[in-house]
């Protein structure tokens, strides 16, 4: 497709940072590319298409996130191999990509599978094609250029680091240029080629500058000073490896040579350090020159972290959180506002008066304190598993569903051929079969399959205990807040959840399984507490509810996580409620279905209940005080990585 | 399409203003980005969509081409094309209707993006893009019922088209990329999951439709049914006038966009509101305008009114309001009021 047609670089209002990023780039591809993360709607995809046009001898290669394989590294030339007999190389995107711009969109969606590859070509150099009898090297290096919406999801830590620079986009919030935005936006749709007119001298002005920087760059020189400073703020940040520091200097050189100086300042490198440290460091400092971060990248940053398992505060994006979650309690205020009072006045009161009230009076515990889930440590864990970052879990799957990301060899039947790599597989050998009329026969021994990658989610159950013991001392809120947590978490790796609640007599399916987050946060904002505590009817309730839903699609990873203090009071049949809750856990846990249980149990006097409870499931038990660290979120990802594996 | 049976004509809906509206716009206006519409089963959802098809106006497109190609805009036409103008090869215009193209949940990816063609690929030993989806929905429009259960992999190939309209193919040996400028029209009910807020920011305006409360309304909804189900070409028959005249209006409203103009102060009030409604992005405030011109189009005037901008918020915003990925947000249609201060009349 025809690039020239793009909305101009130089009319781009605002987004200075990502602007200059991108050009730093341009001047000198040795910084190794840029990352821009940023909401909706902030004109990313567009700044990286304007780029292509300024630079005369780059192009920009677009990566779509379904390349197959065989057209990212390349692969055997079918045409070629049939009409000359001889194996010869259809090169793939990589070989284009080679001193070019390697652009991906929604980079954060990209195939695991692709990822890989992409790294390894990244850390040599030079792609290597052994495959499909050919064997072949080429040198490989690119600028690579990534824009990404963190809200679906995050990149992999390694993956991160190779992009040399990283912008957060943000919309901008000035009258003035908003308007300035959509006039021009509008302008460009009624005529897009007059558009681009009107803007080509400012296009070539821009163009002109970034030649005679390129020109410049190697005039610019590099003191021993200005080195040691960028090792230093590299150490700073407690970068891994040495990249960082590296791409300090290179992107110093850049910003210098834009500037037409021969040497390279402390602001210089200051600069540089803003755009190169936000996504590699990995520990907070409290140098405040550096830029503030966001979750993403702190999230990305902790599972940078192997095994210093300290508890972090999230420093700014907490405020934020917080200030978020303020404002939503303000409006909540009017529903939560009278019990909230009976609360702290008489709750321990009210709790004894439960015990043998069931007409006690309902309330509603607003949302307590959200944190920001943390992301697995993937490299303490086997290599194989860390397919659980990104989607939850990527199987391969064998029905013919999912993105089709490479071949194999069909072991047993035939049943989702590869076309493709079937054609590639017979064509060295057309020479000397028979024809019968076609260009090409193909032999049984050529047939290949598709292999796809599928991103399931799992299948978390809440059962929570809304008895009226959950709702003393807030303690109701505390727990509202980390499901709230994990249902972000969930939304991010595409779980599908379901709420169920028990409380005086029975329990009730609030939410059957469903993809919608959403709807799972708004039950649970209104989920009274009060009343009983028939813990087995939760349980079994669960039980009932994973069984239907295993009956519709048996490849479901269902996962358990049971909030309550395990103090059951009331049970299904009129036996010993503990002993019932017991048989049922057990029963639970024979049928495979991972658990998790997350103890609400408070004041002096333990029964430790819920451990037992926890140990008949055979599941991970943590305390709900423990949860602020973020455990139980780990807790689940390790269970659906379990279950997987 | 053109199938025998008869649909069930697009001003015999009852009530679902709204939702006929946005379709109505779009079809005026094909750079608006699309319609999603949401709600409970039932409630002509489907049916409004199809009925569209009947209304869709004419417009040339080059001849013999597969991406139906306008033969008078360089900046989208595919490679065939633009190698034919180049060599100075005159491109034979046609009349052409827009289609409304389905994309079933169940469609797999080589169909929707195009892959290569097996049978060409057996019989000649070349290789061959055979177009998908994508390739015939360019200039049409795209229908996804139930776009809340398409696959991820699939939602992503469709962010990817949507957002620059041209359809890059690289896969299973094909190398190939074709433009997809298609108008998005997705159903759904929400009761069966959620969007991902970045393919529901990608759609220009969301309405909810609910059926009708009125029992009045509600006979007339059975009465129509009845009668479309007995003898479907009399009921066409009996709504082919109104037909006509929506088609007509439609036509001049087309007609009278390129001449619509805005004031400076109906720019600052969209840009203000998107500052005070803290949606996330620009899409926000440039889908407001350009809806507000459509509107006044389709009203037969060529000046963006308040009323207008108002009526274009109502669409735009809602579903652009959310700050967390789950966390509904609070839509207040009287700040928008507010900011956009009704001077003159609605």
């Amino acid at each position: 497709m025809n690039y020239d047609y793009v909305f101009p670089f130089a009319a781009i209002i605002g987004q200075e940072k990502a602007k200059k990023a991108l050009l730093l780039n341009l001047i000198n591809p040795k910084i190794g590319g840029v990352l821009l993360s940023g909401e909706k709607g902030t004109a990313k995809s567009t700044l990286v298409r304007g780029m292509a046009v300024l630079m005369k001898g780059m192009k920009v290669i677009n990566l779509p996130l379904n390349t197959t394989e065989d057209r990212l590294i390349g692969t055997i030339d079918i045409e070629k191999t049939i009409t000359q007999g001889r194996r010869s190389f259809q090169p793939g995107i990589l070989k284009e990509a080679h001193g070019n711009i390697l652009y991906v969109d929604e980079v954060n969606l990209l195939s695991e599978h692709l990822v890989n590859c992409i790294l390894q070509v990244a850390s040599s150099g030079l792609n290597k094609v052994e495959r499909e009898g050919i064997s072949v090297v080429h040198p490989c290096q690119f600028v690579l250029v990534g824009t990404m919406n963190p809200e679906e999801g995050n990149i992999r830590s390694q993956f991160l680091d190779r992009f040399g620079l990283f912008v957060e986009i943000k919309g901008c919030e000035d009258l003035y240029e908003r308007k300035e935005i959509i006039k021009r936006r509008l302008e460009y749709e009624r005529s897009p080629l007059d558009f681009i007119e009107k803007w080509r001298l400012e296009t070539d002005v821009l163009s002109q500058q970034i030649k005679a920087a390129k020109k410049y760059l190697s005039k610019v020189q590099v003191s021993d000073n200005v080195m040691k400073l960028a090792a230093e703020l590299a150490k700073e940040a407690n970068c891994a490896g040495h990249r960082a520091e590296l791409v300090i200097i290179e992107t110093a050189r850049a910003i210098a040579a834009y500037e037409k100086r021969s040497n390279i300042s402390v602001g210089h490198i200051k600069e540089a350090a803003e755009y190169t440290l936000p996504h590699r460091k990995r520990e907070k400092t409290t140098k405040q020159e550096l830029p503030p971060e966001t979750p993403e990248m702190e999230e990305q940053k902790e599972s940078n972290e192997q095994q210093s398992k300290q508890p972090e505060e999230y420093e700014p994006s907490d405020q934020a959180e917080q200030e978020e979650e303020s404002e939503a309690e303000q409006q909540e205020d009017p529903n939560t506002l009278e019990p909230k009072q009976q609360e702290d006045g008489n709750s321990e009161v009210k709790d004894k008066k439960e015990e043998n009230d069931e007409m006690s009076i309902d309330q509603i515990d607003d949302i307590g304190r959200t944190f920001i889930v943390k992301n697995l440590d993937i490299k303490a864990i086997d290599r194989k598993k860390r397919k659980g970052e990104g989607k939850r879990i990527r199987t391969k799957t064998d029905a013919k569903k999912g993105q089709y990301i490479r071949y194999k060899i069909p072991k047993n039947k035939l049943q989702d051929i590869a076309f493709d790599a079937t054609l590639r597989a017979a064509a060295p050998y057309q020479a000397i079969r028979e024809k019968k009329g076609l260009a090409i026969t193909i032999d049984n021994s050529d047939f290949r399959e598709k292999v796809r990658e599928k991103r399931t989610g799992s299948t978390i159950i809440f059962i929570v205990d809304a008895s009226g013991s959950m709702g003393a001392k807030k303690r109701m809120s505390a727990v509202k807040g980390a499901i709230v947590s994990l249902l972000t978490d969930a939304y991010q790796k595409r779980d599908k959840v379901g709420l169920i609640a028990f409380r005086k007599k029975e329990a009730d399916v609030l939410l059957n399984i469903t993809r919608s987050v959403d709807m799972a946060e708004k039950c649970l904002k209104t989920l009274p507490t009060g009343g009983k505590t028939p813990l087995s009817a939760g349980l079994f309730k669960g039980y009932e509810v994973i069984r239907t839903a295993q009956k519709k699609n048996p490849d479901m990873l269902p996962i358990i996580v049971l909030v309550s203090d395990g103090r059951t009071n009331a049970s299904i049949n009129g036996g010993d409620p503990f002993e019932e809750a017991m048989e049922i856990a057990k029963k639970i846990r024979m049928e495979g279905i991972r658990s998790i249980v997350v103890d609400t149990e408070q004041g002096f006097i333990k029964l430790g209940i819920a451990k037992d409870i926890a140990n008949a499931l055979g599941a991970l038990y943590c305390k709900l005080e423990e949860l602020e660290g973020e455990q139980l979120a780990e807790a689940v990802r390790q269970c659906a990585i379990d279950c997987n594996y | 399409m053109k199938n025998a049976k008869t649909v069930y004509p697009f001003t015999a809906i009852v009530g679902q203003e709204k939702m006929k509206k946005a379709l109505i716009l779009n079809v005026i206006n094909p750079l608006l980005g699309g319609v999603l519409i949401k709600g409970e089963k039932g409630t002509a959802k489907s049916t409004a969509v199809r009925a569209l098809a009947e209304l869709l106006p004419e417009r040339t497109q080059v001849e013999g081409c597969i991406f139906g190609c306008d033969p008078y805009d360089k900046s989208g036409m595919c490679i065939t094309c633009l190698k034919k103008l180049e060599v100075n090869v005159k491109l034979n215009e046609v009349k052409g209707k827009m289609k409304v193209v389905d994309l079933p949940i169940s469609a797999t990816e080589d169909r929707v993006v195009g892959t290569l063609d097996i049978e060409y690929a057996i019989k000649k030993g070349e290789k061959k893009f055979e177009p998908g989806i994508l390739a015939q929905a360019n200039r049409n429009i795209l229908y996804v019922d139930e776009v809340n259960l398409l696959d991820d992999h699939i939602v992503d190939v469709l962010l990817d088209s949507a957002a620059m309209g041209v359809n890059t193919i690289e896969r299973e040996g094909v190398s190939f990329s074709h433009p997809a400028r298609f108008i998005l029209v997705g159903t759904m009910n929400p009761e069966e999951g959620d969007l991902r807020p970045q393919l529901l920011d990608r759609f220009c305006m969301v309405v909810n439709v609910t059926g009708e409360r009125e029992s009045e309304k509600r006979m007339e909804v059975i009465k129509n049914r009845l009668e479309f189900e007995k003898d479907s070409e009399a009921f066409a028959k009996k709504w082919k006038s109104k037909q006509q005249e929506l088609r007509n209006r439609i036509k001049k409203a087309q007609e009278l966009l390129h001449e619509v103009t805005y004031d400076d102060s109906i720019l600052e009030m969209a840009a203000r509101t998107s500052i005070e409604m803290e949606v996330d992005g620009h899409r926000a405030d440039i889908a407001m305008i350009k809806t507000a011109m459509t509107i006044a189009a389709f009203n037969g005037r060529n000046k963006v009114l308040n009323s207008d901008l108002l009526e274009a918020a109502e669409l735009v915003l809602p579903h652009r309001m959310r700050r967390t990925p789950f966390e509904e947000g609070i839509f207040n249609m009287s700040r928008v009021e507010n900011v956009i201060g009704q001077t003159h009349q609605g």
